[in-house]
């Protein structure tokens, strides 16, 4: 029937032009590609999709068809997704491309070049700061869990503006399709996902306070090696919570197991926090999920309405 | 969904008249590939959500390619495939292409080739290519039902009338409409339609101020008169073009749909004259008549006392508040037996694509289940 030919067509992936590799996270690689109608940049982000029975599965396509919905809102804090598209099937998966917006560096490579000249000024801070809530109050009105907010995922554009990326896939990506040789950072993650519980919204507050502390300290927060060292990190720094917010199912890790005596203290480790900033901190980086400040809260803080200190 | 909505002229250029194919016939193909996803649909006990969102597929999916190249009936099941998944309604690929089997004469599924799953499966990806991954879709429905509760009158009438325009927005799947304006509007102007059908006229809302001139006010700005006339002249076209028995590919001149007295989907806005489109309730009734006996053989014309509303068994029962979807008391409109049995001459087939005619009976299933 001749209209495989068109379908071929459409599924080789010939309408971008691979120029080459700039990231590889642990699901997929992104390329910077060039599109060969208008001559855009792009940033193409490969994934495999595994397949059924029954063909590409519903979460998957859930989940991208949310991503072009959302898209529509054209939301200032989020990468835009101009467009999607399949490539070659391989057995019993399917390569997909995502094309986004092509932004000129994540926060990683930001604040690493940063901390080289001295630091950000409060005010750009506080101005990423906001964006950062911005684009997570965003996705949780929508009902999306980033679950990976780091500043790997955080893309910063030429004029100092943040992008969030790299969301919206986790039921695509629940599949045993890891690649092992890539570690996944531990550092942002919160404690009810190092111990193993459910989660929501919450989780993404948590990594917000770490990037936020991470921008005066130009170093990240808490640097686990494993989801026990993460947690001993974490006390050591803001001490054990009270035993009666330790969970009571579920968990396979004792309370008794850490031992704190004197907590460090963020102050100590962030001399440059400013008050309101280290209250919004904590209340990010509360043990119990239920009493960590929501994206909206937060950006109703004082630390984003009152007049800067100093700059 | 931006970008997923055309203009009348850009409708009459489709691939397919670029193709070759004439309009009316298109438009023919485009009524059964509904009409079919919508019989399939119900017959898996697939909501009306998931029916309508793979006809708007099937739509938008013609926008791009050619009824020439896609066989409308594979595609028709593609979509309703790809519309299961999406509604979290899914269903084996299998088994709609078991339903589909048997809803279709052996000539039709001979188009689904030697490998009827591969075929859907293959098309599943260029169907998704070509709607772009926009897979949330959203219908009249819901609008109805929402619109429906800021009005106010006689609860009895007004519950008539929503069942009415309800099954308009069923029909209306087999038009062009969900490709030329907003669910929003289509529910304003089917639900306009039914209030003059059945005589309900909605005197105050909710929501109501002294700007308000009309109750949609409430909910849309700068909607005319002259546009929900036209929204509502291209679902009662439907009822106006008799089925006749024609090829399946595109038929001869002679053998093209009789002239009707309406204009037909898609025509260009410019030659729409709200003058002669006017709905008015003299010119209405013999019209909406005709239209609503489509439904039985003439032989039961005493159940078509104005307004043309069969009460179902268990409407009887105290009226339901409009607080869901009203179970589907109208007859299917679009696939029921024609009023006169189809004149077919020696040379044409017979139309393999109606369903036998059977006498009408009021417990037919309807063929949306009400939702819980
Ligand atoms: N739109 C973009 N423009 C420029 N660079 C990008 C873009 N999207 C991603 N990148 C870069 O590529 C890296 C990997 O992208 P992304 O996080 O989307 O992939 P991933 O494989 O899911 O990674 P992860 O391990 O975080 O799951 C990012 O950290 C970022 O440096
Ligand atoms: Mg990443």
């Amino acid at each position: 029937m001749d209209y495989r030919r068109t379908g071929s067509s459409m599924e080789r992936n010939d309408g971008y032009e691979e120029l080459f590799t700039i990231g590889r996270g642990a699901y997929g690689t992104v390329y910077k590609a060039r599109d060969r109608n208008t001559g855009k940049i792009v940033a193409l982000k490969k994934v495999l999709v595994p397949l059924t029975d029954d063909g590409i599965p519903k979460n998957t396509l859930r989940e991208i068809s949310l991503l072009k919905q959302l898209d529509t809102y054209e939301h200032p804090n989020i990468v835009r997704l101009f467009d999607i598209c399949h490539g070659q099937q391989k057995e019993r998966e399917l390569i997909m491309f995502l094309v986004f917006e092509h932004v000129d560096q994540d926060l990683a490579l930001y604040i690493e070049k940063n901390a080289n000249r001295g630091g950000f000024s409060t005010i750009t801070i506080r101005n990423m700061a906001r964006e950062i809530l911005n684009g997570v109050d965003f996705l949780h009105t929508n009902r999306i869990v980033h679950r990976d907010l780091k500043p790997q995922n955080l893309l910063v554009t030429h004029d100092g503006h943040i992008k969030l990326a790299d969301f919206g896939l986790a039921k695509t990506y629940d599949f045993e399709m890891q690649l092992t040789s890539v570690v996944v950072t531990l550092w942002y993650r919160a404690p009810e996902v190092l111990l193993g519980l459910s989660y929501a919204t919450p989780v993404d507050i948590w990594s917000v306070g770490c990037i936020i502390a991470e921008l005066y300290k130009l170093s990240a927060l808490f640097c686990g090696t494993s989801e026990g060292d993460q947690l001993n990190k974490i006390f050591k720094i803001l001490g054990k919570p009270p035993r009666n917010e330790w969970p009571k199912e579920n968990v396979a890790v004792r309370y008794e197991s850490f031992e704190v005596v004197d907590p460090i203290g963020i102050s100590h480790l962030i001399p440059n926090l400013c008050t309101t900033g280290k209250d919004l901190v904590l209340s990010m980086l509360k043990f119990d999920p239920n009493k960590r400040i929501t994206a909206l809260e937060a950006l109703n803080h004082t630390y984003f309405t009152e007049e800067p200190i100093n700059t | 969904m931006p970008g997923w909505y055309y203009d009348k002229k850009e409708i009459k250029n489709s691939p397919s008249a670029q193709d070759g194919l004439d309009f009316e016939t298109e438009m023919r193909y485009r009524k059964e590939g509904a009409r079919f996803i919508i019989d399939t649909g119900s017959k898996m006990d697939l909501g009306y959500n998931t029916t309508a969102t793979g006809v708007v597929y099937f739509h938008r999916f013609y926008m791009f390619h050619s009824f020439h190249q896609f066989p409308r009936y594979v595609t028709a099941c593609c979509c309703l495939f790809l519309a299961g998944k999406i509604e979290e309604t899914p269903k084996k690929c299998k088994d709609i292409i078991k339903t589909a089997r048997g809803l279709l004469s052996d000539e039709k599924f001979a188009t689904f080739g030697i490998d009827p799953k591969e075929e859907v499966m293959t098309l599943e990806r260029i169907l998704l290519q070509t709607i772009k991954f926009d897979l949330q879709v959203e219908h009249p429905y819901s609008y109805l039902i929402k619109y429906a509760k800021c009005l106010k009158g006689d609860k009895v009438k007004l519950q008539k009338m929503v069942q009415m325009a309800w099954t308009f927005v069923n029909d209306s799947l087999c038009t062009t409409l969900a490709l030329q304006w907003e669910p929003e509007i289509i529910a304003v102007a089917l639900m306009y339609l039914a209030g003059k059908l059945s005589k309900f006229e909605v005197l105050d809302w909710s929501g109501r101020t002294p700007k308000h001139l009309r109750w949609w006010d409430v909910f849309l700005e700068d909607v005319t008169m002259d546009l929900l006339e036209d929204i509502c002249h291209q679902v009662l076209d439907l009822y106006s073009t008799q089925p006749t028995a024609v090829p399946d590919s595109p038929p001869p001149k002679s053998q093209a749909n009789p002239p009707t007295p309406r204009k037909s989907n898609g025509q260009d806005k410019s030659d729409d004259s709200a003058a002669n489109k006017s709905i008015q309730m003299t010119d209405m009734t013999p019209y909406q008549y005709q239209t609503f006996t489509t439904a039985p053989p003439p032989a039961y014309p005493s159940v078509y006392s104005a307004p043309p509303i069969q009460v179902a068994p268990h409407l009887s029962a105290p009226p339901p508040h409009i607080s869901a979807p009203p179970p589907t008391v109208f007859p299917q409109f679009v696939s029921h037996p024609p009023p006169f049995p189809p004149v077919v001459t020696g040379t044409a087939p017979p139309p393999t694509f109606y369903p036998p005619a059977a006498p009408h009976h009021q417990n037919q299933r309807p063929f949306y289940q009400p939702p819980p």
